[in-house]
């Protein structure tokens, strides 16, 4: 049996875990840890939410049609014929 | 019709298909970069045109996304004559360690769920705004547009741990402006939390 990993070592990968950049294994292990661990649950989740918070800043293009059909015209004066 | 013609229309559609997608993501990413709209259509639109004469040397079925991201990028550094800055590039492993002591210090101050009850939306746009460049490549890649490390890597060229530590001291700085923020609005539960309850180390 592995020896579970000390907070340092979670605290460590706890980007690349919520990121989804570590191999299995190495994920149930860290999740063994944190769902028992008082100190780094709660980092987790603070983690978790704020991640969840910045993918939801989108910033968006107030008139998407316009700049599609922009690209559109300046591709097809370089011989573009799809697109329509 | 003409063989090469038929060519040519195979072409326009596989890039119809393939790139023509991706306007909305390569807005996005054009937004983030020029930071107004105008400058990010001129980018969006030399991106593409710059995608369609190198179409040829796409390998078809390989990340479209990421490769006119590339692009994206390539052609805002050029136009604005400048080079990414060079940043030290700290231990990405430290820097994860770092962000412990931003929670811990959100804990103390009673803003360990400020993300979870109060609006920072607006709050975050300047914030992104005001991260230096390379570290707001790296989180609008990866946190924004939902890119792996490895395409992240590529996208601006950089080593893996290169973008690691730049996205980790890119989140760091966010979160702490955030909570000062927070703390300026009069955000603070009174509830402090030391988050040292129960540490197994």
């Amino acid at each position: 049996m592995k020896p579970m990993l000390d907070c340092d070592a979670v605290m460590r990968q706890l980007w690349d875990y919520l990121d989804g950049e570590l191999t299995e294994e190495r994920v149930q292990a860290i999740r063994e840890h944190v769902e028992i661990c008082g100190r780094c649950h709660p980092q987790l989740e603070f983690e978790r939410t704020f991640l969840g918070v910045l993918a939801r800043v989108r910033r968006e293009h107030s008139d998407p049609g316009r700049l599609r059909e922009r690209v559109l015209s300046a591709l097809r004066e370089e011989g573009f014929a799809a697109g329509v | 019709m003409p063989h090469e013609l038929v060519t040519r229309r195979e072409k326009d559609l596989q890039f119809e298909r393939e790139a023509l997608r991706w306007i909305p993501d390569v807005t996005r990413f054009a937004l983030s970069l020029a930071r107004n709209e105008a400058d990010a259509d001129d980018l969006v639109q030399e991106t593409y045109l710059r995608a369609y004469r190198s179409w040829d040397q796409y390998q078809v079925g390989t990340e479209c996304r990421g490769w006119l991201f590339t692009i994206c990028r390539n052609v805002f550094l050029r136009t604005r004559r400048r080079e990414s800055r060079q940043v030290t590039c700290d231990d990405p492993e430290l820097e994860a360690l770092a962000a412990a002591g931003v929670h811990a210090a959100a804990a103390q101050g009673g803003q360990a769920d400020v993300f979870e009850r109060i609006d920072l939306s607006d709050a975050l746009e300047r914030a992104l705004d005001d991260l230096p460049e390379p570290f707001r490549e790296a989180v609008v890649l990866v946190d924004v547009q939902d890119q792996s490390y490895d395409t992240a890597a590529r996208v601006l060229g950089v080593p893996i741990g290169t973008v690691r530590s730049r996205l980790y001291r890119g989140r760091r700085v966010l979160q702490e402006a955030l909570l000062e923020f927070a703390r300026d609005a009069g955000f603070a539960t009174g509830d402090a939390d030391t988050g040292e309850t129960g540490g197994r180390s």
